[in-house]
Parts: structure tokens; sequence; C-alpha cells
């Protein structure tokens, strides 16, 4: 399912300053209506809304019907939305940025001054009001040959009588915009194969103006599906059922967006299928109530092995270990799976693994802060230790966000040479708790791609929102509200904000100067000459400057034109006044000075209970954790076309998380007790085909680091494993391997898909599965090593296995070494028994007094290495036992002539097999399994490298790499 | 509009006409009618080998010599002729002298970016990088593009590729081997070359354990797209990890010792050597890095005495060698940098150095439908600046897909559903292909 959102442009181009630039006045207050009125339309009320036709001025089919209509169609009303509906303004033609034959119109309207001042140009012959036919705009068209777009209307139709009339009557434009109340959209949602059982519907749109003027603007709208699959729908807003499932097809005209639902349900008789025990919890509830709708019955609740495991992986980013396991699958405690969710939350991977998470969403980027701070790597690394800390205290969310959004760099009292000293230990001794008492995170500013005020305005809206703003940045957004120039006035609010690497306070900048001067000691260096040198300063010791966010009012522009100024000198002084420099919020009708700092106004209006993004931005990014898929699908581009799968969901989630005092534990615990996250992958006939309404479990591959600590968990030592768990010492969630430039990061978490947080998009992270991770899991010199590493964990659980001589460089590994040298003096002694054993009587017993003395010796050796002493007799015994046993097997014998010998016992290898399924899977493994592994490591050469081979393919499997 | 300009009085066919190609370039419609009725020659490639010189070599020092330019631009080398009468490079470069009738240098290409990364990306995807986009590079472009058997990978990049899949995602990334080829030691991939105390039968039997493990989901009817994927993904890697093929297009020690005498000792010359074995082996796109240009300090220095020596045995190896194989006809090759280097030598060092220099840059192409020995576009008296028109970095990009047969103005759907066309604003150079 491929949605067509975000920008609809092939040429996007920050760098193109050619396209026209024009502001609108808008009326904010009827701009705020029309929100909630579109808001409204998803869903629920929308058929009160629905007038009596009569009030409704007929669709403009009707009303140019025939050729005496005498009505002067509106600029923008009408022949902007026709030229939108004929294509003219689509991307490949006149819409695009260079427009097509000389001809550009602003992609999908909206910008009515410059579209009407192209249609008009004098010169172009596009609009001629002597001859209204001969017009370009109604002459090309109509004909296939003269039009490259092709023909797009018939003479005879109503759509070129109503360009003809317009023309006719002057091709006016007045520039007072028309404020759009609302669209209201019927029927509001689009059941099919219900108790209509029809296969199409056709949909209406009624434009409501704010002076009271009703019309029916169906033929005017732009419609688009959001998954062709379930619906398709035509350009005369015909909506066609195709196949089961839920959707929203979209409706746009003016300034409205509104998604209507359209649901086939599922054929399927679901009468066989067990109906769950309903929970009482409200997610279930709110979940129920789609999937009702949908016939989908949702699967079981999930087994308490697989609990474990997802909660683990999902909530700590963390592989459970095999002793909790244990513990977890016989507890016999009703409220063990709560219990389990409130441990988790106080486990340090918590912290960790949503420390990474909240990195990819704030833009943690090592790259983007080059140079910003003296040693490399830090910048990414102290980010990482400033959120990791305020998860772990479970600090509420819009508390963190406020040390980000309003963030100095300075305490109140601290000078700039006390926040040099700190900051110059910090650095010095990597030392991130101290950085992360301290209340403000100004990196985030200082990012290299977080510089310009555009680029703020989309990073900001991406890290705090969740919206795409960006497309408004070149046109109207396709999708949203938003216009160009809420883009410009929300852009500029960020003016103020500086934060780049040599920036400090003025007060500031003569003990700056001093600093360095000291540091390059009277030598004159370059820029990297000097870095270096500030660098190696800190290391021995010395203060060094550090840059500071500050906040420099916008003055209003003077006129610096010298010649102008000359000019109006000569004339006639000019009272200039000062215009008071405002951005506005998005969405908001009051404007904010940015002639102070703008930021507690921002944050004030992220804060407040009205924001329509902050909560719900949040919820379905932690949803998605869960879930895979977020209530809203891509998590982060919550706009009008692309509503929530479950609105009633979010507002549920995001209403009670305000209402918690944005309390990260209680949305995930929230979440994660009801049924419908605990429940499982196997899906029933109703719900095979289900991904986004929750009716099970979607696997989907672990993320790149949870999968390589997984891996790392897995085969590191008892030891490397409790550090890992305790200080997520070896971890990628450690913070530690933070993406850093392009091709330099950590090869596992590289293909693996570790967000690159670089461009403001969930999508920076990815859960596709590639051969380059197949090749890597099979047959990666990491997994190699990881399998065979001295003290290891497959080397811990083996240590008493017979190994063979190749084998035996571990000498890093005490046990291990002890076990070979016994296993080669053992192997030894038993040579000499059977070469005394060929021999005559007389001689064996001569050899025998010889052979006793050795093994007195043998056995001091063994006594050392902590083994029982061996007796004369019971190597006798061996060697005759492994002759009587070899005698079926003499061909094999001949070329492997020890493998026999160095059996393992069938319990010994089947307790490993069991470990190493707890340990991977976070399950025992079934009879058959058993049997498959046993008998591959007692057909393998050698025990260990069966043993090896085991747990490799363990790590092989789907059940590994995927949540089930 | 590419340049109509020849160099030295080299004989050429006009240019296209300029008014067919104004505006945004060709549309697809009309390349497909040109293409059919042989105004632009069809693809000849369906394989490619990019040389990448990261740090920007100097082109006034290389392949667009001055000898006539004041004594603060000239530089310290002389041109000499080569195989092609009028075509002459520097002096350092004696063996790829003998072989310029098997490419065309570019001369006078010029772009704006300066620093290194925003320059690699423009010249590695034929795109003005975007900060909300970022595009694929040339070989998983055609990774995507054009099939591969399963047990050959389809990119190669030896060791690193500068640029990645972009919005084309990573399932169409470049193999990346990590490591170059030296002298007098066996060679291996990162994941693909049999190691770490493994034999091939433990791998087979490791596989018959897995599918015997690996059962979870195996009678699972949802999600079988993902799963599939999987199992897809696993047999490939196992295909490529086994397949002897897979293995020695890898392993340069089997080439004799005649062929390999070509490429020199140096590690680039047997990467390039690599390259050749790779794109025979049915590798669709292989890059091949060789850096060390930035020299901003003892420019000639290091030009004369490491780097000219390197290239001009791995890039008359590499020409000499597709030829002598009989795939300089079916190799689409590129030669590139991010930028030129200042015409002014600086003084920063005793003898001087040469800063960054979009502005004005060399590139070489060759193989497939590219004409060989000639020379493209000319750049002023100093080297600063194109002389006529510019040739951009999008041109090129548009010229080199052409040459493999992919249309430049292809339309690809990024990952949030925005549709981007794959070389925006390129025209095919179509003197290249005359």
């Amino acid at each position: 399912m491929q949605k067509s959102r975000s920008c609809i442009l092939s040429s996007h181009s920050r760098q193109r300053t050619t396209f026209g630039l024009v502001c609108m006045t808008m009326a904010f207050a009827s701009f705020i209506t029309l929100r909630s009125t579109s808001y409204a339309a998803d869903g629920v009320d929308q058929s009160a809304a629905v007038t009596k036709t009569a009030d409704v001025l007929p669709p403009l089919s009707i009303r140019f019907a025939n050729e005496n209509a005498s009505e002067t169609p509106d600029f923008q009303r009408h022949v902007g939305p026709l030229l939108g509906h004929l294509g003219c303004n689509g991307r490949a033609c006149h819409g695009s940025f260079q427009g097509r034959g000389g001809f550009a119109l602003s992609l999908f309207g909206y910008d009515f001054v410059a579209d009407h001042k192209a249609m008009t140009d004098e010169d172009s012959g596009r609009v001629n009001l002597e001859d209204v036919h001969e017009s370009l705009l109604l002459y090309k068209p109509i004909d296939e040959e003269r039009h490259e777009g092709g023909k797009r209307m018939d003479v005879d139709s109503w759509q070129y009588r109503v360009l003809a009339r317009w023309i006719a009557e002057g091709a006016e434009y007045d520039t007072e915009l028309h404020s759009l109340d609302r669209l209201e959209v019927t029927p509001a949602e689009i059941v099919f194969g219900g108790a209509s059982g029809n296969a199409s519907e056709q949909l209406r749109a009624v434009a409501v103006w704010s002076d009271g003027t009703r019309e029916d603007v169906t033929d005017l709208c732009r419609f688009t599906t959001n998954d062709d699959a379930v619906a398709e729908i035509a350009a005369s807003g015909l909506v066609t059922s195709k196949d089961i499932g839920d959707t929203h097809v979209v409706v746009a005209y003016d300034r409205a967006v509104v998604p209507v639902p359209v649901i086939r349900p599922s054929q399927v008789d679901a009468s066989q299928v067990a109906r769950p025990a309903d929970s009482g919890h409200m997610i279930d509830q709110l979940v129920k109530q789609k999937l009702d709708k949908l016939g989908i019955v949702p699967s079981e609740v999930c087994n308490d092995s697989d609990f474990i495991r997802r909660a683990s992986l999902d909530l700590t980013g963390m592989l459970p270990a095999a002793d909790r396991v244990e513990k977890f699958l016989a507890d016999a405690s009703p409220t063990k799976r709560s219990d389990l969710i409130d441990e988790l939350l106080k486990h340090p991977a918590y912290a960790g693994w949503w420390a990474t998470r909240f990195s990819d969403w704030t833009g943690n980027n090592e790259q983007m802060l080059n140079n910003y701070l003296p040693v490399r790597g830090m910048a990414s690394k102290l980010w990482f230790g400033w959120l990791q800390k305020r998860l772990a205290d479970n600090m509420p969310y819009d508390k963190i966000v406020e040390g980000i959004v309003t963030a100095e760099s300075r305490l109140p009292d601290e000078s700039y040479r006390e926040y040099c000293e700190t900051m110059s230990n910090i650095c010095r001794t990597s030392d991130t708790e101290a950085f992360a008492d301290r209340p403000g995170l100004p990196t985030f500013w200082a990012r290299n791609n977080f510089r310009a005020n555009e680029d703020r305005a989309v990073g900001f809206a991406y890290s705090f929102l969740g919206v795409r703003i960006q497309c408004a940045q070149c046109h109207k957004h396709p999708f949203d509200q938003w216009s160009k120039d809420d883009f410009d006035q929300f852009a500029k609010l960020f003016g103020p904000v500086r934060a780049n690497q040599n920036n400090v306070a003025r007060d500031a900048q003569p003990e700056m100067r001093e600093m360095l001067a000291a540091i390059a000691d009277g030598k004159k260096l370059n820029g990297g000459e000097l870095r270096n040198a500030v660098t190696k300063a800190l290391s021995d010791g010395q203060v060094v400057p550090f840059p500071e966010l500050t906040v420099q009012p916008i003055e209003p522009p003077r006129n610096n034109n010298k010649n102008a100024r000359d000019k109006n000198n000569k004339n006639k002084k000019m009272a200039i006044t000062p215009p008071v420099l405002t951005g506005r919020i998005l969405g908001e009708s009051d404007k904010v000075a940015i002639q102070g700092d703008p930021r507690d106004a921002l944050m004030a209006w992220l804060r407040s209970p009205e924001n329509p993004y902050f909560a719900k931005a949040i919820v379905n990014r932690v949803w998605a954790n869960y879930f895979g898929i977020g209530i809203v699908d891509p998590v982060d581009d919550l706009n009008l076309g692309n509503p929530p799968s479950n609105a009633a969901l979010l507002a549920y989630l995001s209403d009670g998380f305000i209402e918690s005092g944005y309390n990260l534990h209680w949305l995930h615990r929230e979440i994660m007790t009801s049924d419908a996250y605990q429940r499982s992958s196997e899906a029933n006939v109703t719900n095979a085909g289900d991904k986004r309404n929750f009716s099970r479990h979607v696997p989907r591959r672990l993320q790149a680091e949870v999968l390589r600590d997984s891996l790392y968990l897995v085969t590191a030592s008892d030891k490397a494993e409790s550090a890992a768990r305790a200080e997520l010492t070896g971890l990628a969630i450690s913070g530690d391997m933070n993406p850093s430039r392009r091709g330099r990061n950590d090869f596992a978490l590289q293909i693996f898909g570790q967000s690159t947080r670089e461009s403001n998009c969930d999508c920076d992270r990815s859960e596709q599965a590639n051969l380059l991770q197949a090749i890597y899991l099979q047959n990666d010199i990491d997994i190699h090593q990881a399998l065979r590493q001295n003290g290891g964990w497959v080397e811990q659980v083996t240590a008493a296995w017979p190994k063979s001589a190749g084998n035996a460089g571990s000498a890093a590994d005490r046990g291990a070494a002890m076990a070979k040298a016994e296993e080669r003096m053992r192997i030894r002694l038993e040579q000499r028994v059977e070469q005394m054993l060929k021999m005559p009587e007389a001689r064996q017993t001569q050899v025998r007094q010889r052979l006793k003395k050795e093994l007195e010796q043998a056995n001091a050796k063994r006594a050392e290495y902590g083994y029982q002493p061996l007796t004369l007799n019971e190597l006798v015994k061996a060697v005759r036992g492994d002759k009587a046993a070899n005698a079926e097997d003499t061909a094999e014998d001949a070329t492997k002539p020890e493998a026999k010998r160095k059996g393992v016992a069938a319990e010994e290898i089947e307790s490993a097999i069991k470990s190493a399924y707890m340990r991977t899977l976070c399950r025992h493994p079934d009879q058959e399994e058993l049997a498959v592994a046993v008998t591959f490591i007692q057909e393998s050469d050698e025990p260990v490298s069966g043993f090896r081979s085991v747990v490799w393919a363990l790590m092989n499997t789907k059940e590994f790499v995927l949540t089930h | 509009m590419a340049t109509n300009r020849t160099c030295d009085g080299m004989v050429r066919r006009d240019m296209l006409k300029a008014g067919i190609l104004g505006g945004t370039g060709l549309t697809l419609a009309s390349y497909l009618r040109m293409a059919s009725a042989g105004e632009i020659s069809q693809a000849k490639a369906d394989r490619a080998i990019f040389i990448e010189l990261p740090g920007g070599p100097s082109h006034i020092d290389t392949f667009d010599l001055k000898p006539n330019a004041p004594d603060t631009h000239r530089g310290k080398f002389s041109p000499i002729k080569t195989n092609v009468p009028g075509m002459e490079i520097c002096e350092h470069m004696p063996r790829l002298a003998t072989c310029a009738d098997k490419f065309a240098i570019l001369r006078g290409v010029s772009h704006t970016l300066a620093a290194h990364e925003l320059g690699r990306e423009y010249i590695n995807t034929g795109s003005r990088p975007l900060p909300s986009l970022e595009y694929p590079g040339y070989g998983s472009v055609v990774s995507r593009q054009m099939p591969t058997p399963q047990d050959i990978p389809s990119s190669v990049a030896v060791p690193r590729v500068s640029q990645g899949p972009g919005f084309l995602g990573l399932k169409y990334a470049s193999l990346e081997t990590n490591s170059s080829p030296q002298t007098g030691r066996p060679y291996e991939v990162r994941g693909l070359s049999v190691g770490g105390n493994i034999t091939i039968d433990e791998i087979h039997r490791r596989q018959s354990l897995l599918s015997k493990l690996d059962k979870r989901f195996a009678y699972v009817e949802s999600d079988r797209q993902l799963l599939d994927g999987l199992d897809q993904f696993g047999s490939q890697a196992y295909a490529m990890i086994t397949s002897k093929r897979a293995r020695e297009a890898f392993d340069i020690s089997k080439e004799s010792p005649a062929f390999a005498k070509q490429f020199g000792e140096d590690s680039f010359g047997l990467s390039c050597m690599l390259a050749i074995r790779l794109v025979e082996a049915g590798v669709r796109y292989v890059t091949v890095q060789l850096g060390g240009w930035d020299t901003h300090q003892d420019n000639f220095t290091k030009l004369s005495e490491q780097l000219l020596p390197k290239l001009d045995a791995g890039l008359s190896g590499l020409f000499t060698g597709l030829d002598q194989r009989g795939l300089l006809d079916s190799t689409a090759v590129l030669v590139s940098g991010e930028f030129g280097r200042t015409p002014k030598i600086n003084e920063r060092s005793a003898e001087g150095g040469r800063d960054h220099y979009p502005r004005c840059m060399f590139m070489l192409m060759g193989g497939g439908g590219v004409r060989g020995g000639q020379v493209i576009g000319e750049s002023d008296d100093t080297a600063s600046a194109p002389r006529h028109n510019a040739i951009s970095p999008d041109d090129v990009a548009a010229s080199f897909y052409h040459n493999l047969g992919i249309d430049p103005q292809t339309e690809f759907n990024t990952e949030t559903g925005r549709p981007i066309t794959l070389v925006r604003d390129g025209k095919i150079i179509s003197d290249l292909f005359a």
C-alpha cells in the first residue's frame, strides 16, 4: 500500500528562489473554524451539518448546462478550482515550477494572485477580451493537436462555458479572499457490502462560505484515495469499492481537506471463529468498535513466552535474560504481566532504548554537530545522556521538550567562564551525567541542518508535532490546510535564535578571544589548526571556550541602500515607522513578536491542551513502537488528508496522556496492559489481512539496535552479559553507537537500518529486510567471532566438552584450557593403556607399574585443575568399552580415529540446547526440535562445533529476527 | 545545453538543435521518439564501472592542461600527445596516453558546490542535493533497474560508496567490500568469503539444520510478504556465500600474471582489475575509489609522485583490460571527482597547492556507446570556467544512464509517495555517442 502524500513535486528545491513569493492576508479566525470542521468530518457527526438542498446553489454543471447561462463565475470559487479539476495545475503540467509552454500556475492552486496574473498576462493571449473564443485558455484545452497536455474539455461543455463566461465578463479577480467556512461532504462515511450492497457511491460536496452562501462544488473538488486497493475514486467523486478493508478518500476544495472513511467489511463467515473475552480495557473497547465495523474478530492473547519476549524487546529494546524467562513462565500470579511491565519500566534499558528513539525524533546526529564541541563524538553522546536521564527519572514529556525548546546554554547565574569551565570538564571526562544535570539541551538548535529558519520550521514540526509542513514551503500543502504563507510566518519565528559553533553572547566575546589567544599562544592558526589546538588544550586540562545559544531580536529592516537614502534626503524626510515584526504559530491567529525570544510562546502553544498535534504526535509514535504501525501512518505525517485509522483511540490516548501530566510511564502501561497489545501473531480467517486495526500481532523485524544487541547478549559471556544488562555496557542502546558520518557507523547497525537522523523523517530508520542482512547473519565475521570468542557463552557452556587439538588456542579462558589439557592427558594415557593391552601378559605387568606412576603424576595435575583422580582400571575399562563400541563402525573410525572417543553425554547436550533456545527464542524447544539439534551435534565431527552451529541456526531463524 | 565546442580542431558533428532540448529537457515521449529515429543512439552498455576520485582532482594538471597560461596558473606539468591526434593529457600519465582512443574527456564540467560531501552527492547522483531528500547513487539505480542472477551481487563498491541508495531503500544498497585488494595477499569480502574457520561443508550442514529449525512461521498464511522476503534473502545469501562463481569473481589471484601485470602493484590498479572480473561475472555496477586528491598543499609532488602514477596504471589497465576481454562495448565507464581545483596556485606550501573549485572540472567517460578518442567541452585560457556552455553533472548523469539504457526521466516514488524524476535537469550529451 503506497500512499501518495508529502510533497508531490518532482522538482522540490529549497534553492529555487524564482518562484513567486506571494503573501496572502488571511482571515485567521475562519481558518480555525475550517480546521475544526474538517476534523469533525473525520468520522462522526457530519450528517447533522447537511442542509436542505433548497438553500444550496446547484453545481456549475447544471448552472452552465446550456449556452444562455448569465452568471459570472468567480475566480477563487470557480475558475481556479476548475483549472485544478481539469488537471491544468498538476505537477507535470502548468503546476511545475518552470510551467509549461511559458504558462505557470501555482501547484494545487491557492496562489490566486499569481495564477490570475499568469492567466491574464497581456502579451500572452491566454485571455482575449476582444475575441473571447480566441483566448488560449479556451482554444488550447479543447484541441488534442495544439495542446501538449491533450484535450481537456469539449467546446460544448459546461467547463468551456464557465471559462468563456468568466473571460467575457472581464476575467476579473477580486483580491479580497472569500473565506471558506467549511466543506460538507456526504455521505460522511461509506460502508460497502453492508445492507445497501452498493458497489459504488457518489460523494457530494457543499462549500459553505462565511457569508452564508452554500454551493454544490462536487464538480470542482480534487478527489484522492488513500488506498486504491480498497476504494477507487473518480474525478467526479464516484467511490468504487475494491478489496476488503478500510481506508479514506479525501476531498479537497479551496483550503478544505475532508477525509471520508470507506469500509468494506470482511465477508468471511466468522461464526466458527472463537471470540476472545472482553478485557474491559478502554483501548480494547475502542479497537473492538472499529473491528466490529470491519467484521474482524481479533486473535487470542499470546502465550507467556511470547509476551515476555515481546514486552522486553518493545519496552526496553533488550532480549530478556534466560533465567528471567524461566521465572516468568513458572510464575502463577494473575498479575504477572503487569508486574513485568512495571519491572521493565524501572530497568536501565528502558531509558537506553527510549533515549535512542527520542534521539531519532529530535535529530541527534553527530555529523550535524561536527566541530560544535572540541571532542569528536561528544555532542551526540551528551545529547543521548541528557535524554536518558530524563527518561530514567520519568520526567513528564512536556518538561523534557521544554528543556529542548527553551534551552539556554548558561545557567541563570553562570558567567561565561564558569560555563566554559563546566563544559570543559564535561567534555574532558565524558561526564554525561553532569551534562544531563543541566536543564537545557541547546545542541538541538546548533545542528547544521537546523540553522536556516525554514529548516527549523520543518525540523521543529517534525520533532514535536509529527507534521510534515515542508510541502508548504513552496506551494499549498496538497493534503492539509497549510498554505505557503502559513509556512513563511511560522519559519520567521525561529529567526532570533542563534546557535552556530562560533556564537557566544556579546558580553562573552572578549573572554572567548582571550581564551583562544592563550591557546594559540602567539601563533597564527587557521581554522583547523585552531580547532586542534583547542582540543589539545582541553585534554591538557585547560579551560577552552564553548559556543552558546543566544537570542538576538530581529530588528526591522533599515533602509541600507545609500542611494535610496540620499534620494530620500534630497526630496523630503520620510517618516519611517518601523513595523513590529511578527511570526505566526501554525494554525494560530495571534501573531508572536520576534523582537524577543519567541520560544516561550512556542512552548506554551505546544503545551496548551488545545494543541492538535503535540500529544498526538508522541502518543502515535509510542504506539507505533508497540504495533509496528501508528494509529496515524506514516507516524510523522499527521495531516487532514491522512486521518487516524481509529480516531477515537488516538483521542482517548492523547487526552489520557495530557491528563496524566504527560506521564510516559502511564502511556506505556496503558498500551501494554491492553489485550490489543498482547494479541497473538496467529491469525484467524477474519483478520489475516489486517495490518492497521490492531486485531493481531503483526510480526516485524527487530530494530537495528535491538537486533545487534540481541546477537551480542546471546553470545556474550555471563560476565559481559550481566554488565550489559545492568549498565548497558557494550550495547547499542547505551548511546555509544550513535550514527556518525555516512558509512562510518557500526556495520551491523548500518545494514539493519539504524536511523541516520538527518532528514526530519521517521523513515530515516529502516525496518526493511535486505540481502546484506542475511549475508551478515549467516556469514559475517562478527557472527563467527561472537560464536567462537574466548570466554563467550558458547565456550562457557561447552567448557567441559572435548575438543580437537586444533582448537586449543583459547589461552584466555583458563577453564577451557584446562579442559583441553586434561583431555590431552587422558587421551595420552588411554593410548598407553591401549598399547599395553596389546602386549603379552608378562610385559603388561611391567608396563602397568610404570603406568601407575605416570597416572599418579597425572592425577596430581588433574587435582590442580579440579578433576577427580583416575584409576588404571577405569582407563582399561574405557579403552575396552571404546573398542567394543567402535567395532561396528570401523570405516568411520579409520578416518576419524578420535571421533567417538570424545562423546558428550546426551543429557549435557540437551541441556545446552535448551539454554540456547531460552537465550535466543525465550522458550523451550519442542521434542522434535530437540531431537533434530541433538542428532546434529552428535553427528558433528566435534560436539562444540555442532553446538556452535545450533546457536548459529537459532540466530538465523525468522523467529529470532522477528517479533512475535 | 551541452557544449558544441571541440578541442584542438577535431572534426565533430553538430549538436542536437537547441530547441529540442529546451525547457525541462527531453520528455519521455520525445526521448523515445528520438531514440527510435536514431537521433540518440541506442544504449549499448548493460553494466558500468565508476571510478571515483574523492578529494577533487586538479583538472588543470591532469586532463585540461593550459601550457600557455600564466605562471600563476600553469603549474609544473607539460602535456603529452596521446594515440589520438590532438588529444593531449598530462605527461605523468604516459600509459593512459596509449589508450586515449578508448575514452572521451569532458572539459568545462561545472557546478557550484565546493564542499566535499555535497559535491560528491551531486556528482554521484546527477541531482543537486536537497536537504529533504537523498537521491540514490548510480549503483543503486542500476540495481533497481537491471536484473542480476541470484548468486551475484548487482552492485559492488571497492571499498565503499560515497552515495547510498537514498530514497530507493537499502534493498538496493551496494555491497561494500570495505577493503581493497593488496599485492601478494588473498582478497576477501565481508560476509561473502568463506572464513572464520568455517568450511563449505559446515555451511551446507548449517543450512540444512536451519531449514529444519526455522519452522515457526512455515505454515502461517498472513504476513507472507515479509516472511517470504526473509526466506528469499536468506537463500540468496546462502547462494552467494556458497557460489563458486561469486567467490571467484572476487578472487583476483585467478588472473593470469600477464593480464595482471598491466594493472601495476598498487591497490587501485588491482581494484580496477577486480572491477573487470566483477562485471565479467555479471555484476552490474562496480564503484572503485582512489582518494587523496585534496591537494591544498604540495599539489605537484603529490600528483607526480603518487596520485598520477596510480591513476595512470589503474585507468590504462582498466580500459585496455576491458577491451582485451571484449567488455568495453558493454561496460559504461565514468571517472570523476567531486570538483576541480583552483587554477590559480595558492602559496600555502613551498611549491603551492590548489583549492576546491567546482566551477570547472574534468570527467572521463568511455565504454558502451561512447565514442572514445574525443574531447567534449572546453574551458577558457586559464581553465577557470567553461569557455562556452557548461556541462552540468546532471547532463553527465543523464548521459551515463542513457548509455546504460536507463531513461534519465524515469520516475520513482519515495517512501512517502513523493514522485521523483531520476535526473531532474540533465540533458543527454549526444556528442558522446556520435
